[in-house]
């Protein structure tokens, strides 16, 4: 059975437990060799269940081990809504986490 | 931190050489080193492998510049892409989907005019002038009259940067190079007569003749270990990418005026870099909203399919940059076998051909012709390097 863990990018149980038995056991190297949390969510649907899988396979306690940093935006955004000189009232509402909605200009 | 090819026994007490950094710099360097012959080749990083600029950056590859020094030191990395997952064993996911540079103003169609016959002279991989219609038929999804000239280089493109690191890693390691991750350098010992006799570091110290100062963002602070002054400047360049959208753009692009690059990832994110002339440089790897408002400006303004996609993703690196943001390749002045290779803020795209040069100049102490122009002295003597093709300031 495949288990999905990181939605964005498709990344399996399977993938993660193939990183670490390459040798890629820190969390960020986990992230850049598999491409987990760095989709759209970056992280806040799949972060729990990923860090899980690694304290797993490098037997450690998920408490431990770093996640990758954060960084903006704390949301996605439209690179419309960035470039506008006045972004009117859509400037002030935030896309729901995992929303894939049409908010903001589109092309 | 663990990764393949790191070494895992303690830190040798003595090297033919060592490397301070563990970037494409100093790993391509080590790796030529070895294929040489050169052993016990010893490379200090003080984090892992890629991660400073080397994992940080825009991931673009050409040699396509506007001068003759950087055109010819370039075209030997390009070359060297074009075949470096088969050498080194491993795929860097080069992808040769070309790479065009735009010009809007006068003065940049001129210059892309006289950069594509400087081209021809040289040698390098072909590059052609792009009018309008050229402009639209390979970027289908500029903005209408965006750019009124520029040049294409075909067998540039982009690779991904850990893929290209991890490849890097573990084939010179397969050749004998000890690569240790968590060692930070704090020492260079020279002897009364100025010759380089060992590093001190944090895991111990380690005698040898001849120490590579390839710390990209930290190489002015390790060559100030032996008393060398570097003309050089600590900056951070900024970077975004996007959600995956369907393909849109295929070669990399710079953008002259706006001093812009981009390219879309073969995983459909668009990712890129402005820079803003005259804006603060601080030394952090922290991101700017100012840097975030410059990028969705002029991006969407070049590509306004961009407008509706989300951007992910912000972040920085910081690099060590030169008056003349050309990088510092050769002999440290005063100090008889400490070697710089460092300055870069291309460093990425030159990684492959920047080991090969070093290498030699190091193993045989003849420095190569296409590194010749870039030795630190040129600052002292007043001749800088004019390259105006780059989009960093």
């Amino acid at each position: 059975m495949k288990r999905i863990l990181c939605l964005c990018h498709d990344v399996t149980d399977a993938d993660i437990r193939r990183a670490v038995a390459h040798g890629y056991t820190h969390p960020e190297l986990v992230k850049r060799f598999t491409g987990a949390l760095m989709g759209p969510c970056q992280g806040r649907t799949c972060a729990e269940s990923v860090m899980a899988a690694i304290a797993r396979e490098t037997g450690v306690d998920p408490a431990s081990l770093q996640l990758p940093t954060s960084r903006p935006p704390a949301f996605a955004i439209p690179m419309g809504l960035l470039a506008a000189d006045d972004p009117g009232p859509l400037g002030l509402e935030a896309p729901s986490p995992g929303e894939r909605g049409d908010e903001g200009e589109t092309a | 931190m663990t990764m393949p090819g790191l070494a895992t026994e303690p830190l040798p007490r003595t090297a033919s050489v060592v490397v301070v950094g563990g970037g494409i710099a100093g790993i391509a360097a080590a790796y030529e080193l070895a294929r040489r012959g050169v052993r016990d080749v010893v490379v200090c990083e003080a984090g892992y492998p890629g991660v400073g600029a080397s994992g940080r950056n825009g991931e673009l590859v050409r040699s396509a510049f506007a001068s003759r020094e950087w055109a010819t030191l370039f075209d030997l990395s390009l070359r060297a892409w074009q075949t470096l997952s088969d050498e080194l064993g491993a795929n860097t996911l080069f992808t040769r989907a070309g790479y065009i540079v735009l010009a809007t103003g006068d003065a940049q169609v001129e210059l892309c005019r006289r950069s594509v016959e400087r081209h021809r002279e040289l040698g390098i991989m072909p590059t052609t002038g792009v009018d309008e219609a050229d402009i639209r038929r390979l970027l289908p999804a500029l903005a209408p009259g965006y750019a009124r000239g520029g040049f294409y280089q075909r067998d540039g493109g982009y690779a991904h940067h850990d893929a290209t690191m991890w490849a890097y890693v573990q084939a010179a390691a397969r050749l004998g190079v000890r690569i240790h991750a968590g060692v930070t350098v704090r020492g260079i010992s020279v002897s009364a007569a100025g010759a380089v006799t060992g590093v001190e570091t944090s895991a111990g110290d380690i005698a040898t003749p001849v120490v590579l100062d390839a710390a990209g963002g930290r190489a002015r602070e390790v060559a100030a270990l032996a008393g060398v002054p570097l003309p050089t400047e600590t900056q951070r360049l900024e970077a975004i990418v996007t959600e995956s959208v369907a393909p849109f753009l295929r070669p990399g692009v710079a953008l002259l005026d706006a001093l812009g690059y981009c390219h879309q990832t073969s995983r459909g994110e668009f990712v890129g870099g402005t820079e803003v002339p005259g804006a603060p440089m601080p030394d952090t790897m922290a991101t700017s909203f100012r840097g975030l408002v410059d990028a969705a400006r002029k991006f969407t303004e070049a590509f306004p399919v961009l407008r509706g996609v989300r951007v992910i993703r912000q972040w920085a690196g910081i690099v060590d940059i030169t008056p003349d943001f050309a990088p510092i390749l050769g002999r440290a002045p005063g100090v008889d076998g400490l070697w710089l290779d460092c300055g870069w803020g291309y460093g990425f795209m030159a990684g492959p051909g920047a080991g090969k040069v070093m290498a030699e100049a190091i193993a045989t102490g003849v420095v190569p012709p296409a590194m010749a122009p870039f030795a630190v002295e040129r600052f002292a003597r007043g001749e800088p390097i004019a390259e105006g093709s780059i989009v960093v300031a």
